[in-house]
């Protein structure tokens, strides 16, 4: 008979306490507070990606400068290793003008 | 073991939405902290996502953190138990004519009135038809604990019940035609 009772007790019980219905518009509150939020985040990523960008960006201009200056050192050093040549080849040919000459007047 | 299950947020929100808010708001007796709690409750579940590795512990996380929340907003209020239901009706407008029946809101507003532990026990139990040792793993208290306080709370919940029985036996004779 107790055990009965309590069992009846303990349906009512379950029947009472059924879940209830959300209320209507919690979702979509929610989803606002929820995209609210991501900007935020959003914001940060955009941060981090321009930085990254920026540096990958300032790391290519750097390289290229460098590039260029180097480049620019090789191309006078191959004008300065032409002029010596040059130089070396006007020394010789005076030289032998000046042997020609000696040789004419002897 | 790679899980293949991949956490949908709307989907579980969806789902779970009602059980979420009816935890909050039979703990802490207040439809609108109890809202404050369901959102808060997913939007943790939205930071925790990929951490989620079924459906089934994104259920039971879910009862997890809706429980300890409403603990903790209760604590953060200090509501007095007999004061949640005058509360309710004095703030949030909740007529008797949508509860589900005389009997079952006098036992809502008597679960109220239970100690705190006693009424999560309860609540979890009947509400969310978990056994003792599921509780105590949602409450992460002992299960001699939990099989206590339900004891208890059945107990008292059914005391305070039999005060009401007579009128509440009379108003179905009522509805019945008898």
């Amino acid at each position: 008979m107790e055990f009965e009772a309590m069992e009846e007790f303990e349906r009512e019980l379950r029947q009472a306490l059924e879940r209830r219905p959300a209320p209507p518009g919690l979702k979509r509150r929610l989803m606002e507070k929820r995209r609210a939020r991501q900007p935020h985040s959003t914001v940060w990523l955009r941060l981090a990606a321009s930085i990254a960008l920026a540096a990958v960006l300032g790391g290519a201009a750097e390289w290229r400068h460098q590039e260029e200056r180097r480049k620019g050192e090789e191309a006078r050093r191959q004008v300065l290793t032409a002029l010596r040549i040059t130089n070396h080849a006007l020394n010789q040919m005076n030289a032998q003008l000046a042997a020609h000459s000696r040789n004419a007047q002897e | 073991m790679a899980h293949d299950w991949q956490p949908d947020f709307e989907q579980l929100v969806d789902e779970h939405q009602s059980m979420v808010f009816s935890l909050a708001w039979r703990m802490t007796g207040d439809r609108g902290l109890a809202e404050e709690i369901a959102q808060d409750v997913f939007l943790e579940l939205d930071r925790h996502l990929g951490k989620m590795e079924s459906a089934a512990h994104a259920c039971f996380w879910l009862r997890r953190v809706a429980m300890s929340r409403s603990a903790d907003a209760l604590r953060r209020r200090r509501v007095r138990c007999t004061d949640l239901w005058v509360e309710i009706d004095e703030h949030h407008g909740i007529r008797m004519e949508e509860r589900s029946s005389p009997l079952g809101a006098r036992l809502e507003e008597l679960l109220a009135t239970l100690p705190e532990p006693q009424r999560a026990a309860l609540v979890l139990r009947y509400q969310e038809d978990l056994t003792p040792e599921e509780i105590a793993a949602t409450l992460e208290a002992p299960l001699a604990t939990v099989k206590s306080h339900l004891q208890r709370g059945l107990k008292l919940l059914r005391a305070k019940a039999a005060d009401g029985l007579k009128e509440y036996v009379r108003v179905k004779e009522q509805a019945r035609g008898i």
